[in-house]
This record gives C-alpha cells, structure tokens and sequence, in this order.
C-alpha cells in the first residue's frame, strides 16, 4: 500500500481503478471506467455528477463489491462493527413481498442475527426516517418518497461507515425530492447524534443543485471512458436548510459545475457528428 | 478513535466466473446444447432398446423400430385416410369452437348481466373434465364423425369463450369513453374499439384451444375405435406393436408443434403483446 | 329555412332511472341463470308431444337427455344404496396420487430447469415436445408396460398433469429480478439465504398458477384411463351408463366431477390468496 500523507482517516481509497465489461456474446471489452483515483475522508459527504453512462453506478458497484474492477484497487476502513458500506439503490428496490420491517431488517438479517433482534434493531431507524407506524405495510402501501425512506433505512440498519447512494432520489417528484435532500442531511446529523461516528456518504446525482446542496465535496466525472474531471470544495455552512439553495455562493458552485458538465456534452455531442448548433 | 483500523481492499461478493469455453462454442451454446441434448435421448435409447434383445422390444420401441414402422405406414392408402380423418375432426371441431366460443364469448363480455348469468355454468364447465361429457355425444350423435367433431369443439370451446370475455371485459375504460365522446354508436364502439383489443386474448384462447382439441381427438378416436390416428395407436397396442404405437403419438406431438408454431406466427401479425398466461382455466 | 333548435338533453348515465337497483345483482342473475337453465331442461324433457308414447316423442328424447328431477332421484338411490361410494374412492385415489407426484416432481423438474440453463437448454427440445403432444396418447403404451391396476392410471394423471407445473415454474424461476438478486447479494446474502428471500417469493405465484391447473388436468387423466381400462371409478360409472342408455347417472358422474373440480380449485385458490398479501389487490 502506498502510504499516502492522510491514510490515517482516510474512510475510502481508490487507485487507478479502471473496468472492463466484457460483451457475453462478442467477448468485446467495453472500457467503462479509465483511469479513477478518489479518496473520501471519514465522515465526508461526497457526491459525484457526470454524464449519462460515463461509469457512475459502475463505480459505486465496484465499492460495494457487486463487481469487481479489471486493475487498480479501492480500499475502503475495516469496520470493528457494523458492515463497511451499504447500498441505498434506486426507486422499488424494496422487495415487494416483505413487510417494511422486514425489508428494513434484511441486511442483519443476512448477517445472521436473529429475526426478532433483527425487528427491535430496525424499529429506531423506521422512527429516525419518519415510518413509524407504517413497519407492518408492503411496499406497494407506501407511496414513493416513502419507499425510498424505508431504501435508507435499510441501508442505515447494518450500521455502514460509508452510506452509496446511487441516485437515491431519481423517481421523485420535484417537491418530494427537497424534502428527501433536507431529510437526507437531517438523518445524517441524526445517526451521529445517536452515538455513532458520522457516516461517510457516496452520493451519486444528476441534478447539480441537489449535489451542492448535500455535499462537502462535488466530483464531476467526464464522458465515458470515466476519469475524474475535477473535485469541487462546497464551503457552505452547516446545518444546511433549503434557504441555501437562493444564497449567490450556491448559485456560483451550481454555474461552475454546469459548465464542467457542459464542456463534456458538447465534446459527446461532436464526438457522435453532432452538426447540430 | 479510528487509529486501530485499517484499510482493506474490496473484493466481489458475487464474482461469476465465466466459462472458458472456445468463442464459437459460446456464440452457439444454446443451439449446440439443445441439439446434443436430444441427439444423446435418441441414441441412449437406441442403445438401450438394442441391448434389452427383441423380446424387449414389444414394450420398449427403438428410434429405427419407429422410423420403420413409419416407413411402412406412410405406403399405406389407409393411413393417409387416418391422417385425414384426425386433420379434419380437428379442423372442423376447432371452426365449431371457434365459430360459437367468440360471439358468446363478446356477448358474455359486453353484457354484464348475461355474464352473471352464464357464471355458474362456465364455473362447472371449466372445472369439469371436458372429456367426461364423451359417453353423452355418443349417445347423442353416434360413433361417427360428429361425434368427434363435437368432442373436439367441446373441448376447445371453453378455453375460446372464458378469454374472450376476459377481454372484452378489460378494455380499457378510458378507450370507451374516448369513443363514447365522439358520440360512436354501440355498434361503432364495439367493432373499432372492443374487438381489436380483444383480438390478442382470443388468440391465446386460440393457444390453449389447441391442445384441447388434440386431446378431444385422441379420446374420442380412442373411445370410438373406428378410424384415425388414435386408432392406429390404439389398434398396434392390441397387436403389440409399439414401434407403430410411438409414430401415431409422435404424430400428434407434430401436429400439436406445429399447431402452437402457427399460433405463434398469428399472435406476432395481430399484437406485440399477450396476456398472462394465467388465462387458463 | 329556420332549422329548429335542437332540444336539450340530459346526458348523465342513463342506466340510473332504467330500473329498479337490485342488491346483489351478480347473485341475482346468477341464480336465475343456474335455475332457469334447470327449469328449461325440466320442462322439456316432461314435455311430450305425442302422450301416448312419454318420452319418446318430446322436445327432446328423455331416454337422451334425462332431466334434473330424474337424475335427483338416481342420485339419491345410488348414495342411499352406497353403490357409487367405491368409484369416488378409487377416483379420488387415482386422483390424488398422481397430482401430488405431479407437483413435487413438477415443482422439483421445474425449478432445477429455471435454475440451472444449461440443463434447461439441453432438455428443452424434448420438454416442449411432451408439452405439446397430448399425454394421454400415450395410455396405451402406459397400459403395455405397466399394466391396467392402479399404477398406470396414476402415471396417465402424472403425465396429464405435470408438464403444467413444470413450466409454469420454470417461467416463475426465470422472472426473478435480477435487481432483487444484486440487492440481496449487495447485504451479503447467501445462496440459501438469496433463495428463500428472493427466488422462492417470485415463484411461488407461479408455482401455484401451475399446481391449479395440475388439479384440472389430473382429473382429466383420471376420466380418460377410466374410460380406456379400468372396472371401477367414476370415468367408468360414466362410460358404462352411457353405454347401458342410463342417462341420468351419466350426469350424476358429470356433477362429482365438476363439483370436485370446483372445490379444488378454490382450494387451491385459497393458498393462492394466502401467498398474495404483498400484491396490490385489483379484483376485490
Ligand atoms: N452489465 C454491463 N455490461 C456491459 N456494459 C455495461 C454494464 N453495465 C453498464 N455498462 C456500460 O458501462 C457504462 C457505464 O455504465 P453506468 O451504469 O456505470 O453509467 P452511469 O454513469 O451510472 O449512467 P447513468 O447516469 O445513466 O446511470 C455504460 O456505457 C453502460 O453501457
Ligand atoms: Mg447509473
């Protein structure tokens, strides 16, 4: 390992991490991600935006060890309890033939504890996402901003040091997705305040306000073959409300990384014999 | 409070190894599999039957036993008259079904109270074995052909009639309110909107009518015994001859293939999409 | 040239003021259905065209078409008497052997060839021939090897019937979502666990949607080795007083097998709604 200068509360590490999706039928190699150095501090809230397709959820995957990359290396701190990272994925990841609390419960589950520790461990989380009362529904009961609070509470439940959202909020509507960015950051500040370190999030969006408004750092990624294009400081004070989404210090980071973002669709854009404009 | 712990690497949980196997055995693999898989039957088989000795042979018939019996058969005036008979029992009885199963089925549809009505009789009807009511055609009709004819629509009848009013049943709302706006008459709304959409749910009763239909067949002609191919399976059974007794059951295995193969030709002209398949029954 | 104007009309649903609003009308017209059939039925066959020669010469032959009141008194006798108890016991027998080897070797075959495609591609061409060929072609044959005792009737059920469950649960196997499989195994979920939390609640839907159509097509194997080979049962009550101009007791059969299929079915259809308190309800 290379003993970079902060190793120390380093909470991930990637290294050169490029993949490769081999083709089943053509045995194609289809380079999604290039080259991907990124280190997230513990307890940071990071986000990444980037183009449709450019390796995001790839990525993400990769963290969470459902694939695994064809070179380099992510490290991520070993964890005395609880699991390293947990996935909250996309809307109707619930499964639909369990109960919420079951739904909320799987992870421990799976991890061997007993269904009925398994129910009183998740009962607090419900509460913290605001479904108390609604543990013994199905899915298909609740509505969308509500499935997805039941997504991170499952998530929440086997205590990950590092939360990975990816675009957790996507199929919500425009007002019930505020009110889930203000949640998101409530929650967060309420699992610290429970006891627990403060956990580390890898958030992925495509909305650049939403990005801003959660993160202390914004990572734009460029046009697949992903790289990292650039690493965005947020110096926004904490706690954030959504009155912070009119400040001119917001609207300047939104600019900035729209432009980033810009200047890559316009390449895609050329790249396809764009002769549009 | 995080200086004992260090970093580890991520390693995949779910790792799936991908086979080895050469680039063009991959690109055929289904094809390859299924061929060799049916090739290996036969010749097990072959191998098995060969092995046993001929006393065997009268139960257990072998691949070259049928396709010698076949061989023999198809030179004879009287087995194309049996494929005739069987062809058009079916024909005749599937036209019949189909002929009376889809405007009863629309009428059970559109009319929700001769819908009520017609419940409980397609309730018993559906759970009763249609094949059961063959001693009752007998008695009415004969052993000759329009007693089978009736076996077989009777058997596909039902299977026409419960999803056609299925489908008339869930046209969409919105679609006849759209027609009903534009002041179409009855008449109008029914041809231009109920039935195209009902097209798609007779043709997977048309599916299931089939198998139904060679069912109506096989017993009826077993039950007759006068001509058909279920009489040339029936009648080798009493001569022992199983080799001729596994070509009339393959006969049919063919025409229910084909049969299902052309159902699938209409459902691709009429409609991209099929309803479940909990349809039946 | 005055056009006259056209007169207003009142276009709220019509069907209010048509009629007097019935309770349950679903109950109602079916009732009236079921009963009014009987009552045609009944009428007809007592209605004799020539006196002289009753039953002869009605709208319909009664020696044909018996009618209820004569297949209610035949029905009493032959329970009273206890003679029909030994075919609906060996009936059921058949019956019941068969569709429980069809469901778990169907459940068993059926899972295994969702699971595992290599398998399933290897026997699929000889798969989707049996299902296609009409099983109980091959009674005969079942007859040659095995007999006319039990057995084969219970292999003629088995082949009658499990192919329903073998596909409808391979179909079930296939449909799992492959979202569902990457949560599960995004929370470290084992194959055991990823089984029962996964594969099983998707297929066992289908496995059900299967094992009810099993029931129906059991009893439709039973009638036909009754018919073909057998001495006792209720295909054979059926076939010998059809061959012996007992009409009525042919619909006595009729009525046991229907009604014996319709129990089944809701049976069945009781699991199934069991199994479903995760889905939204549409029907109810
Ligand atoms: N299982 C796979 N097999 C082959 N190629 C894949 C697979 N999954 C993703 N890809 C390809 O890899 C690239 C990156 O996909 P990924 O899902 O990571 O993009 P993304 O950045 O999350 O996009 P989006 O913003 O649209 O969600 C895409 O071009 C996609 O076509
Ligand atoms: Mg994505």
């Amino acid at each position: 390992m290379t003993s970079a200068p902060a190793t120390q509360d380093l909470a991930l590490s990637a290294r050169g991490v490029r993949m490769e999706y081999l083709d089943r039928g053509t045995r194609e190699r289809f380079v999604a991600i290039e080259s991907l150095d990124l280190d997230i501090k513990q307890g940071e809230f990071v986000t990444i935006v980037g183009p449709s397709g450019c390796g995001k959820s790839t990525f993400v995957k990769l963290v969470n060890g459902l694939l695994s990359a064809s070179q380099g290396e992510i490290l991520v701190r070993s964890v005395a309890k609880g699991k390293s990272d947990a996935m909250v994925f996309q809307d109707s990841a619930l499964f639909p033939w369990y109960k919420i609390i079951d739904n909320v419960s799987y992870g421990l589950v799976c991890a061997g504890v007993s269904k009925k520790q398994a129910h009183e461990r998740a009962m607090p989380l419900i509460k913290l996402v605001g479904l108390g009362g609604f543990e013994n529904k199905y899915p298909y009961q609740l509505s969308g901003g509500m499935q997805q609070r039941a997504n991170l509470a499952r998530a929440l439940c086997v205590d990950p040091a590092i939360l990975l959202m990816d675009e957790p909020f996507a199929a919500l509507d425009a007002q019930t997705r505020e009110v889930m960015q203000a949640e998101l950051l409530r929650i967060w500040r309420g699992a610290e305040a429970e006891g627990g370190a403060r956990k580390t999030v890898l958030f992925i969006t495509h909305q650049i306000e939403e990005a801003v408004f959660l993160s202390d750092r914004v990572v734009v990624m460029s046009a697949r073959p992903g790289r990292i294009m650039e690493d965005i400081r947020i110096d926004l004070p904490r706690p954030r409300d959504l009155h912070v989404k009119r400040t001119p210090e917001f609207q300047e980071y939104q600019e900035q990384i729209w432009q980033l973002i810009a200047s890559q669709l316009k390449a895609a854009a050329s790249q396809f014999g764009g002769s549009k404009e | 409070m995080t200086a004992g712990t260090q970093m580890v690497a991520v390693t995949s949980n779910a790792e799936r190894q991908r086979s080895r196997m050469p680039r063009w055995y991959r690109r055929r693999e289904a094809s390859i599999l299924s061929f060799s898989g049916l090739a290996a039957f036969v010749i097990i088989w072959q191998l098995a039957a060969d092995l046993k000795g001929l006393d065997f042979t009268f139960f257990f018939a072998s691949p070259s036993g049928i396709i010698e019996a076949a061989g023999k058969e198809v030179q004879l005036p009287r087995f194309w008259d049996d494929v005739a008979t069987s062809a058009w029992e079916l024909l005749a009885g599937s036209g019949v079904a189909l002929g009376l199963g889809v405007p009863i089925g629309l009428a059970i549809g559109w009319y929700r109270r001769v819908g009520f009505m017609f419940d409980p009789w397609l309730n018993f009807f559906n759970a009763l074995p249609r094949i059961a009511l063959l001693p009752l055609l007998v008695l009415w009709l004969g052993l000759g052909t329009e007693m089978k004819i009736a076996a077989v629509s009777l058997g596909a009848f039902f299977s026409i009639v419960v999803p056609t009013a299925q489908g008339v049943k869930t046209v969409d709302r919105n679609l006849l309110d759209v027609g009903r706006s534009m002041d179409a008459s009855q008449g109008r709304i029914f041809t231009s909107i109920v039935l195209p959409a009902t097209v798609p749910y007779i043709i997977s009763g048309i599916r299931i009518a089939i198998g139904r239909g060679l069912i109506g067949v096989v017993v009826a002609e077993f039950y007759a015994q006068t001509k058909g191919i279920g009489v040339i399976i029936v009648k080798s059974q009493q001569a022992l001859n199983s080799d001729r007794m596994l070509f009339g059951i393959i006969l049919f295995t063919i025409s229910g293939i084909l049969l299902s193969y052309a159902t699938s030709l209409l459902e691709r002209r009429f409609q991209k999409w099929r309803p479940g398949q909990d349809m039946e029954e | 040239m005055t056009v006259a104007a056209p007169a207003m009309t009142s276009r709220g649903p019509e069907r209010s003021r048509r009629r007097i609003k019935i309770p349950n009308e679903r109950l109602f017209y079916a009732v009236l259905g079921f009963v009014g059939l009987l009552v045609v039925w009944e009428f007809a066959s007592n209605f004799d065209l020539d006196p002289s020669t009753p039953g002869v010469q009605g709208l319909v032959k009664r020696i044909l078409m018996s009618a209820p009141t004569l297949i209610w008194k035949a029905g009493v006798e032959d329970f009273s008497s206890g003679a029909i108890w030994p075919h609906i016991t060996i009936s059921l027998q058949e019956w019941f052997y068969g569709f429980i080897i069809s469901c778990f070797l169907g459940i068993s075959l059926g899972l295994s060839l969702g699971w595992f495609r290599r398998f399933r591609l290897a026997t699929q061409p000889l798969v989707s021939a049996l299902y296609s060929t009409p099983t109980i072609a091959l009674f005969p044959l079942i007859v040659l090897i095995a007999g006319i005792g039990l057995e084969s009737k219970v292999i003629l059920v088995v082949l009658a019937s499990i192919f329903a469950v073998i596909i409808n649960t391979m179909v079930g196997v296939q449909s799992v979502s492959w979202k569902h499989l990457e949560i599960a195994s995004s929370f470290g979920a084992s194959q055991t666990q990823i089984v029962r939390s996964v594969v099983l609640p998707t297929t066992i839907p289908f496995i059900l949607t299967g094992v009810r159509l099993a029931a129906g097509r059991s009893l439709v194997g039973v009638v036909v080795a009754e018919f073909q080979a057998a001495n006792q049962g209720v295909g054979f009550y059926i076939a010998l007083n059809g061959q012996t101009l007992n009409t009525a007791r042919v619909f006595i059969g009729l009525v046991l097998l229907g009604g014996f299929g319709i129990f089944v079915g809701e049976l069945v259809r009781l699991v199934e709604n069991r199994f479903d308190a995760w889905r939204p309800s549409i029907h109810r």
